[in-house]
């Protein structure tokens, strides 16, 4: 019971990094039905630019986030700006994917030429540590990890709904059309909601640098899962994209604990399927991306 | 259109048929058998790029700072030995044209094994289907024996299943009521990493020690916290993982955070390589492990192979250079005792047969092979002591005593 009890706890808590990596994942596919791929790499670009942060100046690895948000950001608007927006508007969601698949290798060669192919790891004193309340471990590490990815959620969801660039972006992903004919720039609008989506991937590779060891080629066990959680979530749908992160570590989780790993991974695709077979629009989200 | 494809090929496959003639005009190529001058050379390929990179890179500075030795002391039989690497992008298709072009292109004298199991065993079968003599450094999945190669022999201490061997004699000897009475296993789902394991657990089930967790895991297990949680109500004296190192690290902090305290703990790769007792801060003390080669053991040539190392390439070898260097140790020893060097069958017959039979002094130690090429020995096991990494079994290489029960972590 206690270990249900546990399994229970840390899929919770996996299930909001889980949510923090996918969310830049699902407005991508809703600002623009880009597929990117390389949003993966993108968060373990991050985990090393925040290593080297924290080695070269021996701070906290959150300290990185006032540097590598606003790069990230600028970077995801650079990417839209001068890749994506040139794709065959016909055909983006396939050469999107084969363009964000060259931007993920390119990535890697990257950090494998800067940094080698050795592993690196950021690992603080609290990441070792937990908190047990009533027989049930709460690691520290996922425990920050969880409230930064609900802050970050947060505060994303704020933007969305409060400002007026939240509404332009909503607008632009309902139907671009429309967007346009009342005035909103709409290029300039993926543009930024690009950036947004980037600047989530700075604050999950950080997190995740904390959490576990990385090495170049790290991204790719990453792609599937978090690709399982915004199609089970409903593409596009923010919020429906956190529902499915949540759902699917507790699922994984409680599979862990109670049948095995190779079952637990397996989770994600049997979700997958499910979904398409059900309910290909998501379970959470509504007609594609329509709601938050 | 079809007929302008059809000329193309028929055109196409002309040319290829004139440069197979080509080749074979070429001089030298038809010299008999053990007059051939010049180089020694040697075809390898080896994953220069991809997964396998860093073993691969690592492995091929220790065939060059073998070969830098041995032309530094007149070659092999006199003749220079001259290394043609080849980089199969740890891809399993393309290390077997690598060596099918090496062997009949090039025309090499010798193959040398490229890294791990997954490319082991298609080169291999390249490699027997032109008779050729394979040394390999690292394919030590119980399958690379099973394939029914004859001239394939690894060149480490031992395959994966005996990688444990000492360490699981020391805890069945143990008195009784020192000894551990229940023993968790959590392995990566790869045959090298669960040989390791479950070698262990074979030996210590037998002796009665209690397996009461046993898990597998696949390779994009990124969360460790829900194995460690099913460790921790098992509470285990012994905790063993067949583990590589991203998991290795995710293993150890788990445990740490779920406040699992075994008597013993003990990792496969991953603790051998130094990025670990960082990735872990401080838990790393007492952990053992299994590993092939020390740079501190004292066996022939290994002194000289660290030294000539670190003048070629500067920093320490790892282990990988070691068994690159192994396979040249081997392959000189049986071209000195036979004394041929070349691609014929008659002189890959004659070095296979010394080497299935010799015993090898080499710097991991004394080698002999079984008819299927497996190495007979043993690893040595190293534990973190005092932060720093010892031989702690067996008796005669150790360079300090096992730490048994671990410190808490």
């Amino acid at each position: 019971m206690n270990l249900i009890l546990q399994g229970l706890a840390l899929g919770v808590l996996t299930g909001g990094l889980y949510a923090l990596l996918a969310s830049g994942l699902s407005l991508y596919f809703g600002v623009m039905r880009v597929v990117m791929v390389a949003h993966p790499a993108f968060l373990f670009l991050a985990a090393y630019l925040t290593y080297t942060v924290h080695t070269a100046f021996g701070v906290d690895p959150f300290l990185a986030l006032p540097v590598t948000v606003p790069v990230f950001f600028a970077l995801g608007v650079a990417v839209q700006r001068l890749l994506v927006a040139r794709l065959a508007p016909d055909n983006l969601a396939m050469m999107s994917v084969l363009l964000t698949f060259g931007i993920a290798l390119t990535i890697e060669g990257l950090l494998g030429t800067f940094y080698t192919g050795s592993y690196r790891s950021i690992s603080m004193e609290y990441a070792t540590r937990s908190l047990t309340v009533g027989g049930v471990s709460l690691p520290y590490d996922r425990i920050i990890a969880f409230a930064v990815a609900a802050l970050t959620l947060g505060v994303l969801f704020a933007v969305l709904v409060k400002s007026r660039f939240g509404r332009a972006l909503r607008a632009t992903i309902q139907h671009p059309e429309a967007a346009r004919l009342v005035g909103i720039p709409t290029g300039r609008v993926a543009g930024y909601g690009f950036g947004v989506g980037l600047a989530t991937a700075a604050v999950g590779g950080t997190v995740l640098a904390l959490i576990t060891p990385f090495f170049p080629a790290s991204h790719w066990v990453w792609i599937g899962k978090l690709m399982a959680i915004i199609v089970v979530g409903g593409l596009g749908s923010v919020v429906g994209a956190a529902l499915a992160a949540v759902l699917l570590g507790v699922v994984e989780g409680l599979v862990l604990v109670t049948v095995d790993a190779t079952w637990a991974t397996m989770m994600f695709y049997v979700f997958l399927f499910l979904t398409l077979l059900a309910r290909p629009q998501g379970f959470f989200g509504g007609r594609l991306a329509h709601r938050f | 259109m079809a007929r302008v494809h059809q000329v193309l090929a028929i055109i196409s496959l002309c040319a290829l048929g004139l440069t197979a003639c080509a080749k074979t005009d070429e001089p030298g190529a038809a010299q008999s058998p053990g007059q051939q001058q010049g180089a020694v050379r040697v075809g390898i390929s080896l994953p220069l790029t991809g997964d396998f990179s860093e073993p691969g890179k690592g492995i091929q500075e220790g065939y060059q700072v073998w070969a830098d030795r041995v032309n530094a002391k007149g070659g092999l039989l006199g003749r220079k030995v001259e290394l043609l690497f080849r980089d199969d992008a740890s891809d399993p298709n393309r290390v077997s044209s690598d060596y099918e072009s090496l062997i009949t292109q090039d025309k090499v004298d010798l193959v040398f094994g490229p890294f791990s199991s997954r490319l082991v065993i298609p080169a291999a079968k390249v490699a027997e289907s032109y008779d050729m003599v394979f040394v390999e450094p690292a394919g030590a999945a119980a399958e690379v024996f099973e394939q029914g190669f004859t001239r394939l022999f690894y060149a480490a201490p031992a395959i994966a299943d005996d990688h444990y061997n000492y360490l699981a004699d020391y805890l069945v000897k143990l008195p009784a009521d020192q000894r551990p009475k229940t023993a968790a296993y959590a392995s990566l789902d790869d045959p090298f990493a669960q040989g390791t394991a479950y070698g262990l657990r074979d030996r210590l089930a037998a002796a009665g020690i209690e397996t009461v967790v046993d898990e597998v895991y696949p390779p994009e297990t990124t969360d460790f916290a829900p194995i460690a949680a099913k460790i921790a109500a098992a509470n285990p004296d012994l905790v063993v993982g067949g583990t590589q190192f991203e998991d290795a690290v995710g293993l150890v902090r788990a445990l740490q955070e779920l406040k699992v305290q075994p008597k013993l703990a003990a990792f496969s790769t991953g603790p051998t390589l130094p990025e670990f007792p960082e990735a872990v801060t401080g838990a790393a003390e007492h952990i053992v492990s299994p590993v092939g080669w020390s740079a501190t053991a004292d066996l022939p040539g290994n002194q000289e192979m660290v030294a000539r190392y670190k003048e070629m390439f500067g920093g320490e070898p790892n282990e990988d250079a070691a068994n690159g260097y192994t396979v040249g140790q081997i392959i000189e020893a049986a071209v000195a005792a036979v004394r041929c060097a070349d691609p014929s069958k008659a002189c890959q017959d004659k070095l296979t047969q010394h080497i299935r039979q010799a015993t090898f002094q080499t710097v991991v130690g004394p080698l002999s092979f079984d008819d299927q090429g497996r190495p007979e020995q043993a690893h040595m096991i190293q534990q973190y002591v005092n932060g720093k990494i010892e031989i702690v079994l067996p008796e005669q290489a150790e360079t300090a005593d096992l730490v048994y029960p671990k410190r808490a972590w």
